[in-house]
């Protein structure tokens, strides 16, 4: 990539944008002016409405079969009724009669009404009432206020909440007055003295507050400022004919893309800080009354990091709107896609908001979120140096690869020229499936987490069977049956060599023992909460459920059916892409990634490395559902006998590998390759299954 | 290799579409192009020289076949093709919000000629199109035939010794187009090697040195004018495009 390249290229898109009146306008002007107005405009509008609140005169009705005491009660919480208000600041209350309060209420005649009660009524109605039935125990025949209010009408809901506050109040002094009649030894006010002491200081008070929402905010910035020229660049460069100009020339399309997004990015940037140093202006000649409580002052050194830690932000922000310009056909459709992609990248930035989330958990990975979370430690003054630098580079590498994406459009002629070029795409059935594969376990790892999160039953075998029988199922039937695939290839329905068996024993107990040691070794780096072991051991091994129960729903189903997922449907769809090593790591990666836990996605995907390598090795799926099956059964067996896998010496593991290793040394005596891989390892003789491999046309 | 500019082996690009099924927009083209000369790639719209020319200039890739210029082949060397060509189509527009001195300059930059001598290229271009009066309004101040000047001359900002022009002077008044036609033939006298389309025949009569004549994605004869009179018994080239459109549809 040449500097001159992307040199040219950012400041013809620069130059362009500044001399486009409309879009400077309205991505800066408008955003300067309009901005403080409206903070201001809803600061005033809620100042004023809490001062109307505050002093509202509120008219309402008192009903039912003890009135007169409820009316003596009210009369002490509303001492001002219908007179002259002592405090002018404070709402004052008016009874007035009523034939029909509900019809009142809803004509707002009044805007609530109080309906006194007697015990015997009150009883009759927790006792219709099965949800409240409850309360009848503790219900000591008290005569019953019920305050009548509609929760669509805040003039409504503001009054009936004034006056409940006030009868708290006034039953509270009653009920004192009656201990202390009774002869309570002391007041009951004095009965403990509760004091409240804050000791985290104004900025971490202040940094919690702002960081909070300070990613959320400035991302939002960044898409409306970073929007307009992106959305331009790709998909108005498309339309305007300009963009097959570009592509003609001696620019390469890491150049363009580098330069675009660099210059987006840019834009990104700079607005946002227009839009904070003219906020700042704004709050520091207190034209603008945020809030009493919101005041932050921050230090020139925690607003450069801030800055530093915003750059990948905006750069990834600017990504992936140049994704959803370069796959716009048209500048429309680009704008159409901008509120999806706005949406996806506001999500993750609301991560703060989530209780006690800290860098030092999975959420260091998720791009955006990570950054979200950085931001808030820093202004809260809890930096933890090393995870914000790994959040950093995370979302600087999604950023690159979101570049790589968008760079990647720029090479499909689909997408520049419009032409329909696809073979793949007209013919369908395997050929699609083989460039559709990724897309589709994408889209079925995003169902998987939506199912997991909320659909759960209580009894284990159940959710086993729905998580994992039906829907790891269901995801390869349905792949088979979109593509037209041969079921029987696809999903490598193949006898394997005999010899293969002996290698399946003796290698799953052996594979156990050496993934145990890894997860050890992984646990020193991403150590897993001790609760969450104790709970994750609760959930897998529940009491009152016979053992083999237990394995034919945590071992043999998911030894069969994931591994038709996974080493049958995956590894079908990219055998011919990657060579026959990477393809195995490939799909034990997948794999992985599919056990949600961060703490076992190492440990699984090293597993599923090894089964898509059994796979590869022999062609067929079945040594691979062996070795799945008597791997889970032999770890839910020990673990119901109380054996701890973890607690082995460095010779249990040292002999365990030495088993594996004699174990896939068997397996390579007796492979017989999975036909139609890319490259090809050396096969040991003719491969029985190769000829029924179905030709399939070139991708 | 041979020591043409630009040389077609075969050149083949097939489309699918949900209607028509599998659409061979280009199939097995040959043809050669030497410096300093115009071949003309004539044909009837639908007949497939945008499509070949745009394989030409890398924005579509082919099918099959394989295509040299200057000795990079297009799947190759992409990158290297494409310092070597400048190409103009009607979907390559201009940037409308900067000058035709900056759009020169922009395109000399970004095809790598020496920076120490763009402003030299740019003066240069300027005099040779007359762009001297509008060279530094907006593009999108212009009118149609300024902007087909600019554009033109904007595929010789880096110099390169293939051109590929692809209907240039449609829409273009008589005058403009003559003008055009005019500069066309200068660049050859300068030794470039030029792929020219068109579908008006008195144009390819004037313009061409050598006539390739394509209908239904495939060349049907590639000769002089004279030859091919000669082979057709034919005088005017309306009449021999009619000659070998029927002959191959027979």
């Amino acid at each position: 990539m040449r500097g001159t390249g992307v040199r040219a290229i950012y400041g013809l898109e620069i130059r362009s944008l500044l001399r486009d009146r409309r879009t400077v306008f309205v991505s800066i002007v408008l955003p300067v002016v309009l901005m403080p107005l409206l903070l201001l405009a809803s600061s005033r509008v809620e100042r004023s409405r809490q001062q109307r609140e505050e002093s509202r005169h509120y008219k309402y009705a008192v009903v039912g079969s003890d009135s007169t005491f409820m009316l003596e009660l009210l009369g002490d919480s509303v001492r001002r009724d219908g007179g002259e208000p002592a405090d002018s600041a404070a709402p004052t209350f008016e009874t007035v009669p009523t034939t029909d309060a509900l019809n009142d209420l809803e004509s707002r005649a009044i805007e609530f009404f109080v309906e006194s009660l007697g015990p015997e009524e009150w009883r009759a109605f927790l006792a219709e009432d099965t949800a409240r039935a409850d309360e009848l125990e503790d219900f000591h025949d008290t005569p019953v206020a019920r305050v009548n209010f509609r929760s669509n009408r805040r003039s409504s809901s503001v009054g009936a909440r004034q006056l409940r506050t006030r009868l708290a109040e006034i039953r509270r002094v009653r009920r004192d007055s009656v201990l202390v009649e009774a002869g309570f030894p002391i007041h009951p006010e004095n009965l403990a003295t509760l004091d409240v002491r804050n000791v985290a200081s104004a900025v971490e008070v202040a940094g919690a507050r702002l960081g909070r929402m300070l990613t959320l905010f400035v991302v939002l910035l960044m898409m409306a400022g970073g929007g307009v020229l992106a959305t331009d660049t790709l998909a108005g460069e498309k339309e305007r004919g300009t963009l097959v100009t570009l592509l003609t020339t001696g620019a390469t399309r890491a150049e363009i893309i580098w330069a675009k997004l660099v210059a987006v990015t840019s834009v990104a940037l700079v607005i946002v800080l227009i839009q904070i140093v003219n906020l700042w202006i704004y709050l520091g000649l207190g034209l603008i009354d945020v809030s009493s409580g919101f005041s932050v002052s921050v230090a020139p050194a925690t607003a450069l990091v801030l800055f530093v830690l915003y750059v990948p932000v905006a750069a990834l922000a600017s990504g992936i709107l140049l994704i959803t310009s370069a796959y716009a056909k048209t500048y429309k459709e680009a704008q159409l896609l901008f509120m999806p992609a706005m949406i996806g990248l506001l999500l993750p930035t609301l991560a703060p908001f989530l209780p006690e989330v800290s860098l030092s958990s999975a959420i260091v990975l998720v791009p955006l979120a990570n950054v979200a979370i950085a931001a808030r430690d820093v202004l809260v003054g809890q930096a933890n140096w090393l995870m914000i630098g790994i959040a950093w580079l995370v979302t600087a590498a999604a950023a690159a690869y979101a570049g790589r994406i968008a760079a990647r459009a720029l090479e499909d002629e689909n997408l520049v020229a419009g032409a329909d070029s696809d073979r793949a795409a007209f013919l369908g059935g395997p050929a699609l499936f083989r460039k559709r594969v990724l897309h589709w376990f994408v889209v079925f790892w995003a169902v998987k987490i939506l199912l997991e999160m909320n659909i759960a039953f209580d009894d284990i075998r159940w959710t086993a069977l729905f998580h994992v029988g039906v829907v790891f199922l269901a995801a390869p039937l349905l792949m088979v049956w979109h593509f037209k695939l041969d079921i029987r290839e696809a999903l490598a329905l193949r006898a394997p060599k005999a010899g293969v068996w002996l290698g399946v024993v003796l290698g799953a107990p052996a594979a156990l023992i050496v993934v145990t040691g890894f997860f050890q070794l992984v646990n020193l780096v991403l150590p897993m909460p001790r609760e969450l072991l104790e709970n994750f051991g609760q959930a897998i091994l529940p009491e009152g459920i016979p053992v083999w129960q237990i394995v034919i729903f945590l071992s043999v189903i998911p030894g069969i059916v994931e591994e038709l997922t996974f080493r049958g449907a995956l590894l079908h769809g990219l055998r011919r892409r990657f060579s026959p090593v990477v393809l195995s790591l490939v799909v034990g990666g997948i794999f992985g990634f599919f056990h949600f836990q961060i703490f076992r996605i190492p440990s699984t995907a090293v597993l599923g490395v090894i089964l898509a390598g059994i796979t590869v090795l022999t062609g067929s799926i079945f040594p691979a559902m062996l070795w799945h099956a008597i791997n889970n059964a032999l770890a839910l067996y020990l673990g119901s006998e109380g054996v701890d896998l973890g607690g082995g010496t460095w010779m249990t593991y040292a002999s365990a590998s030495v088993a594996l290793a004699l174990a896939l040394w068997i397996v390579w005596l007796n492979r017989s390759l999975y036909p139609d891989l890319k490259g090809q390892l050396p096969s040991r003789g003719a491969h029985e299954h190769s000829n029924s491999a179905r030709p399939e046309p070139p991708g | 290799m041979s020591a043409a500019s630009v040389r077609i082996e075969g050149l083949t690009k097939v489309f699918y579409d949900d209607s028509r099924g599998e659409v061979r927009a280009v199939d097995d083209v040959h043809v050669e192009c030497a410096s300093g000369e115009i071949l003309g790639l004539l044909g009837a719209n639908g007949a497939g020289k945008t499509t070949t020319l745009r394989m030409l200039s890398t924005v579509l890739t082919p099918t099959g076949g394989c295509a040299w210029v200057m000795g990079h082949e297009l799947r190759e060397a992409p990158q290297d093709v494409r310092l070597s060509i400048g190409f103009y189509s009607a979907s390559t527009a201009l940037y409308p919000k900067i000058t035709p001195r900056e759009t020169l300059r922009f395109f000399a930059r970004v095809n790598r000629y020496p920076p120490d001598r763009v402003e030299e290229r740019v003066e240069l271009l300027i005099d040779r199109f007359g762009l001297s009066e509008y060279a530094d309004s907006r593009v999108e101040k212009l009118s149609s035939g300024m902007k087909q000047k600019v554009s033109i001359a904007r595929t010789l900002a880096h110099d390169p010794p293939v051109l590929i022009f692809d209907e240039p002077t449609v829409a273009l008044d008589v005058l403009n187009a003559l003008e055009l036609r005019e500069i066309i033939g200068q660049l050859r006298d300068d030794g470039k090697a030029i792929i020219f389309s068109t579908h008006v025949m008195s144009e390819a009569e004037q313009l061409c040195d050598r006539i390739a004549i394509i209908h239904n994605g495939r060349i049907l004869a590639c000769d002089t004018l004279d030859g091919l009179r000669g082979v057709t018994g034919k005088h005017y080239l309306e009449e021999i495009f009619v000659h070998f459109a029927r002959d191959s549809e027979a």
